[in-house]
């Protein structure tokens, strides 16, 4: 019965040309939606390699002092903030704090491996507390690391796969320019600090200290507040912090707040794509279903024939269906070869695994939808008395 | 074979009630070569549908080798229709987008068991019953009516069934064209032993088979054997 069904929509491929392209379509705009929403998800599911929760970021905007002595301001804030109460802990970054709009890029060299375009965090010794970074292997930075030879650098799982492979990281030399090395310290497995939804790329993480570099100034505190700390106590910090760098420019975000921002850059467009790709799919289903009913009124003869000739109600209804699921086939055969190729092209570097499963639901999904159009023809189809049917031809 | 008894057929819309067929009882033994007639609209088809299991009556019972078929639901309906009954129609039902070779092979997707090698083995066979074995990659359109007739019969005779309903199986034909097939419904009577009934207007057809039926406004008014058919037989 299959070999008939194809045989049938093969001859019948001109009147069903427009229903295969219309499904070719509709497929390669869920794949493309599919790809997205996968890649997104995929994402999400995997460990972020920090806590943020009673995390805030103090971003400070110093004034046009000498840097010597907003340096100096900076040395007092940090102690002021740590001495309070409420404050487990706080540490020093630059602008890339976890859930910032803001990214800082760095290529290292080992040997004759280089990584690309690796995220850079310049973070002081605390932040390991304050963001509760795992260390898989080795260990932070630490006041051991002031007299160190060579700078100390934390790096991630994707960062050491890429540099070194599978050789042992831990304490391998890293130049980082002709006099100046780095020595790798530590190793954490995960750290994707730019968004839930963003891939694992290279990262590393260089040492702040405020003793050694006494005019450098980095304008982002993160600050692990005890749980139940509110508003009263951020009012009063920013007041006293207000105090020591007078004319200074504050703001405190929280990184939930930080998260929910740049989850909404991720979701907002998936959202305006799935609304654009569901109101297409409605289209087509609805259009599937009219050419269905319009080709299955036509077919009144056939169907009293195939009765007459020995088919029950119950065989020329899965007769229909079958046929759309062949005819649907046919569509998806062409967009599946279109398809396949972004994973064996490696386009956009994305996973082939996140193409293979989008491509995989996509099918499952046009294969319910024509399925779900084809139901109510097919069951009409199934309830023809025969003779009515030999007549009407 | 087949027994009518007290058949009777209403079709029933909102405001009008038509009587199709009118007690009519029948017994249509095993091997016989019966032609029905009558004026169009006196209830020949809706006769042959019922004896055909395509449609119901509305009293009566319709026994199909003593069994009476109003107890069958429709899936084992579908089954006798497959294994008992072959059809041939006036507008020879092909489907246009299959080759003659797949329109005679439609019986047998519905009969489990049979393989594809099989099912072309008969359909081949059946094709050369009617003298088409050299059309088999044609599709209806490229064929004449008495061939698209032919194919008709071909795809009746595929699955070997005992009976052959024909409704005026000869009636889009010319006389040339109509004598042929007619010929191929004797042959197939006589040395194969199918039943047959066959609706018809020509009087010349309906005189070559065994048995004469004759219909009126949906009432059996004449049920006599033919001599010609006799004459033939002897």
């Amino acid at each position: 019965m299959i070999r008939h069904l194809f045989k049938l929509i093969w001859n019948r491929k001109k009147s069903n040309f427009l229903l295969m392209t219309e499904i070719f379509f509709c497929f390669l705009v869920l794949f493309g939606v599919m790809s997205l929403v996968v890649y997104n998800v995929r994402n999400y599911t995997k460990p972020l390699g920090f806590e943020h929760d009673n995390v805030w970021l103090l971003t400070m905007r110093p004034s046009a002092d000498s840097a010597a002595l907003n340096h100096q301001k900076l040395e007092q804030v940090v102690q002021q903030v740590r001495a309070y109460p409420e404050v487990s802990h706080a540490a020093l970054t630059n602008s890339n704090a976890p859930f910032a709009f803001s990214q800082m890029t760095d290529n290292l060299s080992y040997g004759n491996k280089r990584s690309s375009q690796a995220d850079h965090y310049e973070v002081d010794d605390d932040y390991e507390d304050v963001l509760q970074v795992q260390l898989s292997q080795g260990r932070w930075f630490g006041p051991e690391d002031n007299a160190a030879h060579h700078k100390p650098i934390v790096i991630n799982r994707e960062m050491q796969r890429q540099l070194f492979g599978e050789e042992e990281p831990l304490g391998k030399l890293i130049p980082q320019n002709d006099s100046v090395n780095y020595q790798v310290v530590g190793i954490v497995d995960h750290f994707r600090g730019y968004s839930e939804y963003s891939a694992e790329r290279p990262a590393f993480f260089t040492r702040i200290s405020l003793q050694q570099s006494d005019k450098s100034f980095w304008g982002e505190l993160l600050i692990r507040v005890k749980p139940g700390t509110g508003v009263a106590f951020e009012e009063k910090m920013v007041q006293e912090i207000s105090g020591i760098g007078k004319d200074w420019t504050l703001e405190v975000a929280t990184l939930e707040k930080m998260r929910q921002n740049k989850s909404k850059l991720t979701m907002v467009p998936m959202i305006a794509l799935g609304l654009v790709c569901g109101f297409l799919i409605l289209n087509v289903a609805l259009g599937l279903f009219g050419v269905l009913w319009y080709n299955i009124s036509r077919r009144n003869g056939e169907i009293g024939l195939r009765r007459a000739l020995g088919a029950s109600a119950n065989q020329v209804y899965r007769q229909f269906i079958g046929e759309v699921l062949v005819l649907a086939t046919f569509g998806l055969l062409l967009g599946v070869a279109f398809a396949v190729q972004f994973p064996l092209l490696q386009v956009f570097e994305v996973e082939s695994v996140v193409y293979f499963l989008a491509l995989g639901i996509s099918v499952v999904v046009i294969y319910i939808l024509v399925v779900g159009c084809a139901l109510y023809p097919s069951r009409q189809a199934a309830t023809i008395h025969p003779a009515i049917a030999l007549h009407e031809e | 074979m087949i027994t009518l008894k007290n058949i009777e057929k209403v079709y029933q819309t909102k405001t009008i009630e038509t009587v199709a067929l009118h007690n009519v009882n029948l017994h249509i033994p095993k091997g016989e070569f019966v032609s029905v007639m009558g004026p169009s609209g006196c209830g020949k088809s809706t006769l042959l549908n019922i004896m055909g299991l395509l449609d119901e009556p509305t009293n009566g019972i319709v026994e199909i080798d003593g069994n009476p078929i109003s107890r069958y639901r429709d899936k084992e309906l579908a089954h006798i229709r497959n294994q008992k009954i072959g059809f041939v129609f006036q507008s020879y039902h092909l489907i246009n987008d299959l080759s003659v070779l797949d329109n005679v092979e439609l019986p047998l997707l519905y009969r489990s068991g049979t393989s594809a090698a099989e099912t072309r083995r008969l359909a081949l066979t059946a094709l050369e019953k009617v003298g088409l074995s050299a059309r088999t990659k044609h599709y209806p359109t490229q064929l004449s009516g008495g061939q698209r007739q032919r194919v008709a019969i071909a795809r009746a005779l595929i699955g070997q069934p005992e009976i052959i309903l024909a409704d005026e199986p000869t009636g889009n034909l010319d006389s040339v064209m109509g004598e042929e097939i007619m010929n191929i419904l004797l042959d197939l009577n006589r040395q194969d032993g199918t039943t047959i009934v066959m609706v018809t207007h020509d009087e010349n057809m309906a005189q070559k088979t065994e048995r004469l039926i004759r219909f009126f406004d949906g009432q059996q008014v004449s049920d006599a054997k033919t001599n010609a058919y006799d004459y033939q037989k002897v």
